[in-house]
């Protein structure tokens, strides 16, 4: 059963395409990961999603009914750009926020004083927003995000900006919200923490989805044939062989295609006989990483191909 | 339109600003504020700049000269020693003598100016100033009235008139206003309904000064850090917008009334009787007309300036957008004084009617004539019409504009907001 299906979505700033009809599903109970680099649409689509802006084309169904209201009040979404009104206190802060979501009352500034606690903050009730220090309001506006008792929550570029502590302390949230089987959606340009939180993804490059489905089965379909390499030595011999597809440098680790599985043996041989020293032969792997860059590029060939344009 | 999540934003926006510092000093201070500058006016007016003035009177008759200075030696100028004044007499046609003797004194300001009072004066009345500085209006207003009465005392005193006579010859005529209106008693009018109107003008034009600015800032800077995409994440632009904007006119509302409470204790109580050139001729109809008036104009402004605000993304830029706003506050500021002079111009009727306009002028309007009823009709459909045509607008740019930072956008691109079908 998917949570939120995203159909046709485009989204156009001054004749300039944001979004490109994107589609893509967001199943329930899991952590859906809206992968893509700086400026390739995720905050628009995310916007989207949640009827910030109303798109130019196609829908969001959330559970079988366009987002509207009912799913505002159903959401907790932490932007990119955080910030709250500085002048104000912390908890009459929470309250407020979680009074627009429909939750009010002593139940809820219970659980408010619950959660400054647990983040350390308990002293800092009543003091300004604009008293706290930079890393005590951010951790402020996580308990903003998750007050309400949202069944989904949102979080656009989580990680940006925060420091190691906060860091862990979202992720802890995160984990605890997973557990609870609550829908977490969340954009990132970091692969890595990607390939280790999400079950789903939806890749976007230049406004348009260019992969999206269960991370386990897209690993499958582009493992298919891969080695991950990692070597010290000459391996421009591979070209020449003939049962070698491609072969790729991702930077850290290096992706060679086979022609059929059983060539993963005869590569590891070629490799031995050639004196290379192989550090790490990893057979039917391949990261997040690659495959981004094996479908769109790396950041250097994007920029070319901007140029070009 | 108004919501669960409408009334959220109202209170808080009604708390924050109801128990801010701003709040209490404006309700307290801009009263002051309007009697001292009532007061320094008055106090300037009397300044008249005329200290040390040295004038040489000179005159062709002896009468003229001996009369001049019995009747100007106890003035308050001659006696407080501001006016220096010497007195000569000359023959017939010695002005260019004298005015040649004396140029160099004119000439480095030691001697202020020479008044030349001709033989023909007493016939034609028209005496001659000579100074470098021929506009000073303050020393024609100090000797205008004595010289006159000196000319006719002269004029008159062979024609045998008694003192009677010539007290009342040289009276002025003294206008008293008689207020007719529908009711049937007539009754004498002071200045006290034109003082209210000075200040239903000026409160208002405060108010929406201030709630005005209040308005803008706190969109920019919602806008500025970021809070209104949580915010809208929860709710939508327009419950936002309306929201903010009622939670502010309320404060508004509450704090003309406080204002004008005074005034509304005046008129519905005999506790205080003020002294009958001051009293007042108003209803507590004319305060609520005011009230509910403000209230729309209020609103309609504040959905113009939380437009400018989410246009912009600093306040440097959203000051300098504002000003079509404040052009629409001070030209019906400045009419409405006008106004105060000929209340029946029909610039000021057409005002009190007009959209933007009507909220300042219609209530300085109605203080100090009868307005009809259908007038005080349209103007308040006239209100309402305006605010249900700026406010669906105001929304629509507002919507866009909020989450748009980076470069101004350009005017086109606004039109293209407000035509956007959503």
């Amino acid at each position: 059963m998917n949570a939120l299906q995203v159909k046709n979505l485009t989204k156009r700033f001054d004749n300039v395409v944001a979004v490109n009809s994107a589609n893509f599903e967001v199943p329930e109970d899991t952590i859906f990961g809206l992968i893509g680099r700086n400026g390739a649409g995720k905050t628009t689509t995310i916007r989207m999603m949640m009827n910030i802006y109303l798109p130019d084309e196609g829908e969001v169904i959330f559970r079988g009914n366009k987002v509207g209201q009912e799913f505002k009040d159903r959401v907790g979404y932490l932007p990119e750009e955080r910030g709250l009104y500085k002048k104000m206190k912390v908890i009459d802060t929470l309250n407020y926020l979680a009074e627009l979501k429909g939750k009010s009352g002593k139940a809820v500034t219970k659980k408010a004083y619950e959660y400054l606690e647990r983040f350390d903050l308990k002293d800092r009730a009543n003091s300004k927003l604009e008293e706290l220090s930079k890393g005590n309001q951010q951790k402020v506006q996580f308990i903003s995000t998750i007050l309400h008792d949202p069944e989904f929550i949102i979080l656009d570029e989580p990680f940006s900006g925060l420091d190691p502590i906060n860091t862990n302390l979202l992720k802890e949230i995160i984990l605890d919200m997973k557990k609870e089987k609550k829908v977490i959606i969340f954009s990132t340009h970091l692969m890595d923490f990607a390939e280790k939180m999400c079950d789903h993804i939806a890749m976007i490059d230049n406004g348009k989805i260019i992969l999206s489905g269960a991370l386990k089965e897209i690993k499958q379909k582009y493992s298919q044939n891969n080695v991950s390499l990692n070597y010290t030595g000459d391996i421009s011999f591979l070209d020449s062989l003939p049962f070698v597809e491609k072969v790729e440098n991702f930077g850290n680790t290096t992706g060679i295609r086979v022609k059929s599985n059983d060539d993963t043996q005869n590569l590891l041989r070629a490799l031995l006989d050639h004196n290379v020293i192989v550090n790490k032969f990893d057979a039917n792997e391949i990261s997040l990483h690659e495959i981004f860059v094996s479908l769109a590029g790396t950041e250097v060939e994007a920029v070319e191909k901007e140029v070009k344009k | 339109m108004i919501n669960r999540r409408v009334i959220t934003v109202i209170k808080r926006e009604f708390k924050e600003k109801l128990l801010s510092k701003a709040f209490i000093i404006s309700t307290l201070l801009i009263p002051v504020f309007m009697f001292g500058i009532l007061g320094l006016q008055t106090v300037f007016m009397s300044i008249e700049g005329d200290d040390g003035t040295n004038l040489l009177i000179v005159s062709e008759s002896s009468e003229i000269t001996s009369k001049l200075q019995t009747e100007l030696a106890d003035k308050d100028y001659v006696t407080e020693g501001k006016y220096l004044l010497t007195y000569k007499t000359v023959n017939e046609g010695s002005r260019d003598e004298i005015i040649k003797e004396n140029k160099n004194d004119l000439l480095g300001e030691s001697l202020t100016g020479v008044i030349y009072i001709p033989q023909d004066a007493l016939e034609k009345k028209e005496i001659e100033y000579y100074s470098k500085n021929t506009s000073n209006i303050s020393i024609f207003d100090n000797l205008r009235g004595p010289v006159n009465s000196i000319l006719m005392n002269i004029y008159f005193q062979d024609k045998n008139l008694n003192e009677d006579d010539l007290v009342f010859a040289q009276r002025w005529v003294d206008f008293n206003g008689f207020k007719v209106s529908e009711s049937d008693e007539i009754k004498e009018e002071g200045v006290g309904n034109r003082i209210l109107s000075y200040l239903f003008t000026f409160l208002l034009y405060m108010s929406l000064l201030i709630f005005g600015s209040m308005m803008l800032r706190a969109v920019v800077e919602e806008k500025n850090n970021r809070i209104v995409e949580v915010l809208l994440s929860s709710l939508h632009a327009k419950e936002l917008m309306t929201g903010k904007i009622l939670g502010n006119t309320i404060v508004g509302l509450i704090q003309m009334t406080i204002w004008l409470l005074p005034v509304m204790v005046v008129i519905s109580s005999t506790i205080f009787v003020l002294p009958p050139k001051f009293t007042i001729d108003l209803t507590m109809g004319h305060i609520g007309y005011l009230l509910f008036n403000f209230f729309v104009g209020l609103m309609t402004y504040l959905g113009l300036f939380a437009t400018v605000g989410a246009i912009f993304d600093n306040e440097q830029d959203a000051q300098s957008g504002m000003w079509p706003i404040m052009l629409l506050i001070m030209i019906p500021f400045f009419m409405s004084f006008s106004m105060i002079k000929n209340p029946n111009n029909s610039m000021a009727m057409i005002g009190s009617m007009s959209p933007f306009a009507s909220l300042i002028i219609m209530p300085a309007r109605m203080t100090l004539v009868d307005v009809p009823a259908w007038q005080i009709i349209t103007s308040m459909a006239v209100n309402i019409g305006t605010l249900s045509v700026i406010f669906p607008i105001a929304g629509k740019i507002y919507r866009v504009g909020i989450l748009m930072t980076g470069k101004k956008p350009k005017l086109k691109e606004i039109i293209g907001w407000i035509k956007a079908k959503n």
